[in-house]
């Protein structure tokens, strides 16, 4: 790479390809950047790549095409290099059922050479940070599905990466967890100026915590931008509001001033409803009010709707994420569930 | 000229010895984890000992028979070959370790950890290895109150060690490097099975060569498993001081040797 060290991008990828034998294109040619110190998110439906990237740029599996660095290094030909520097916490929940908490994170600790003075005060703070300080001597068989990620979590920080992938962290957990999952997401990037490199199908996740998202759908990037951004591109926020019965022409001039309005973007009329597309809504709202009681005219019901990243979604894909999302996850359930029986 | 040198790296690692501890480390605290398989580790022996021991024990009584067998106590006789046998059975399993921990992400873990790929298989190897050390060890302990004289002395019983420990390494890297490229355990667990029993019955484990039609002699000859088998038959019934010691020894350490390599590879190669 052009650039190692520390003014190279955390993550740089050109025209990355991944195509697995038997022919299932699941990359197809994406390119982007991520900054240090950024949280990106890759937002995309079951089957979209998102697993297949992350696990080109973990070194996991090899690019058929097109390139990608970490930290400056290439993920291929300075795959070591790469993995000295990554955390990767897979979607798979990865942690040894047979082992204690603390065991698995002592595994992980030698496994990324931690000296051994240092490796009781590592164990103890990520142990803290993901607060299962108590319960890491029992085994991890009689964990629940959120001490599990939460180990997991643990794991991969352990040698305090400079880049860390989450691949969908909180996949099939419950809101609580969900929350708190973010927290020490947000907690790892404002205290330890981590990188964070995470994929998911919930927009709320990608809402909240994204500094920037890519929205990936069948191996392409359909829009890459800041959650706030892509809603923006939609056009902005919009209103839907009623006069009363008998406004007549005081209703007339009062569309007239609101085209007046600064931010308003486009005024239509579905029957009785009015329809108002404008930036920045919630500041158009009461001007709308002003000019219906200079007019005479009464506003009998009034609804603000601001995009939402389905919105957005549905807009780069054309479908909906949300469809088959609780199927999905309440299959993946189950294969846990099952998977945790075998004995 | 970065990337000659960070490969150079990597291949520094490969030879931290530290890596396959752990994975080894590993292995052997899931081993140790699981009562019903240390239980099973000592009745197995037990078993096939007492059942064989006293069910054939009629045979030396035929003088013919005693003779090609080489020794009047069929329990001598059988000593070494339940001890391959338990090491065969110990690491002709190792692979399927690989299979779960794919299964449940872990081996994901471990590819993406920066250790050598090779101390993956190796350690591994190692684990399975020592497992069958223990198991001949508690062999050695019921052979002997069952009434069986080791002619080699204390001395051989660490001979005995060194070639059970190697043919187990060699072993579950068979198995090891199946699993590398083998993602369904029932797969697995079909080719292992149908590797195992020929590798028992066309050897000298359980009965002499010389009992066995021509055809069974040749392959019996060039199985593994017989060259384990006979070094630790001539230590059990003959003593320190044979021939083919020396040459069983060789024959597992190249075995060991060769199947490290192999497996190394796979593991390099097929999964990167
Ligand atoms: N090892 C593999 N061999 C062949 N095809 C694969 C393999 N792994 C994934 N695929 C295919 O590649 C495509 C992308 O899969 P990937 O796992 O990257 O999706 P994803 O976005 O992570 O989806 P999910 O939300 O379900 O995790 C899918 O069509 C999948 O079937
Ligand atoms: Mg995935």
């Amino acid at each position: 790479m052009v650039h190692a060290g520390t003014a190279a991008p955390a993550i740089e990828v050109i025209d990355l390809k991944k195509t697995y034998r038997g022919g299932i294109e699941a990359v197809k040619g994406i390119s982007f950047q991520v900054e240090k110190g950024e949280i990106f998110g890759f937002l995309g439906p079951n089957g979209a790549g998102k697993s297949t990237t992350i696990m080109m740029l973990t070194t996991l599996i090899k690019p058929t095409g097109g390139r990608a660095a970490v930290d400056g290094f290439d993920v291929v030909k300075e795959a070591y290099r790469v993995r000295t520097r990554l955390g990767y916490v897979s979607q798979d929940l990865a942690v040894d059922d047979n082992l204690t908490g603390r065991e698995n994170l002592i595994l992980q600790a030698h496994f990324y050479h931690i000296p051994r003075s240092q490796l009781k005060a590592r164990i103890d703070e990520v142990l803290e940070l993901v607060g299962l300080r108590e319960r890491c001597d029992d085994r991890v068989e009689f964990y629940s599905g959120g001490m599990r990620k939460r180990l997991d979590i643990a794991c991969g920080l352990i040698h305090r990466p400079s880049i860390l992938f989450l691949d969908e962290p909180t996949l099939g957990l419950d809101i609580q967890t969900r929350h708190e999952i973010w927290r020490y997401i947000e907690k790892l990037r404002s205290e330890n100026k981590m990188t964070i490199f995470l994929t998911t199908h919930y927009m709320d996740e990608a809402d909240a915590l994204c500094d920037r998202i890519a929205i990936i759908d069948r191996g392409v990037i359909k829009a890459i931008d800041a959650p706030s951004a892509l809603k923006d591109q939609l056009g902005g926020d919009v209103i839907f509001f009623r006069f009363s019965d008998g406004s007549g022409d005081a209703a007339a001039a009062t569309m007239a001033a609101l085209r007046e309005l600064p931010g308003v973007k486009e005024i239509s009329q579905h029957g009785e409803e009015k329809v108002v597309v404008a930036r920045n809504g919630d500041l158009l709202l009461p001007q709308i009010f002003e000019a219906a009681q200079k007019n005479g005219a009464r506003i009998e019901s009034v609804t603000l709707k601001r995009p939402t990243l389905d919105d957005v979604y549905l807009a780069h894909t054309g479908r909906a994420l949300r469809e088959g999302a609780g199927g999905k996850e309440e299959f993946r359930r189950q294969r846990m569930a099952m998977r945790r029986a075998r004995r | 000229m970065r990337a000659e040198r960070y490969g150079l790296e990597e291949i520094r690692a490969g030879l931290r010895l530290s890596d396959i501890y752990w994975v080894c480390w590993r292995e052997l605290k899931k081993f140790f984890g699981q009562r019903t398989r240390i239980l099973m580790a000592v009745i197995q022996p037990l078993i096939w000992l007492l059942f064989l021991g006293n069910s054939l024990t009629g045979l030396t009584r035929n003088p013919f028979a005693s003779q090609m067998l080489g020794v009047d106590n069929y329990l001598v006789y059988m000593t070494p070959g339940i001890m391959v046998m338990t090491s065969l059975f110990g690491g002709i399993f190792g692979g399927l370790s690989v299979v779960w921990d794919r299964h449940f992400g872990y081996l994901n873990k471990l590819l993406a950890a920066p250790i050598s790929r090779a101390a993956i298989p190796m350690g591994k190897m190692l684990a399975a290895a020592i497992q069958s050390v223990i198991q001949v060890t508690i062999i050695t302990i019921i052979a002997t109150i069952l009434g069986v004289r080791f002619a080699c002395g204390p001395a051989g019983f660490l001979l005995i060690v060194a070639i059970v420990f190697l043919f187990s390494f060699g072993v579950s890297g068979i198995s090891i490097s199946l699993g590398a490229v083998i993602r369904s355990q029932e797969t697995l667990m079909a080719i292992v099975n149908f590797l195992t029993m020929p590798l028992m019955f066309a050897s000298n484990a359980m009965f002499p060569l010389e009992a066995m039609p021509a055809w069974l002699q040749t392959i019996a000859r060039w199985n593994p498993l017989s060259y384990a088998v006979t070094p630790l038959r001539e230590l059990v019934g003959q003593g320190l001081w044979s021939a083919t010691i020396g040459k069983g020894l060789l024959a597992m350490f190249i075995f060991a040797a060769i199947m490290s390599l192999v497996a190394s590879r796979q593991f390099r190669r097929s999964i990167a």
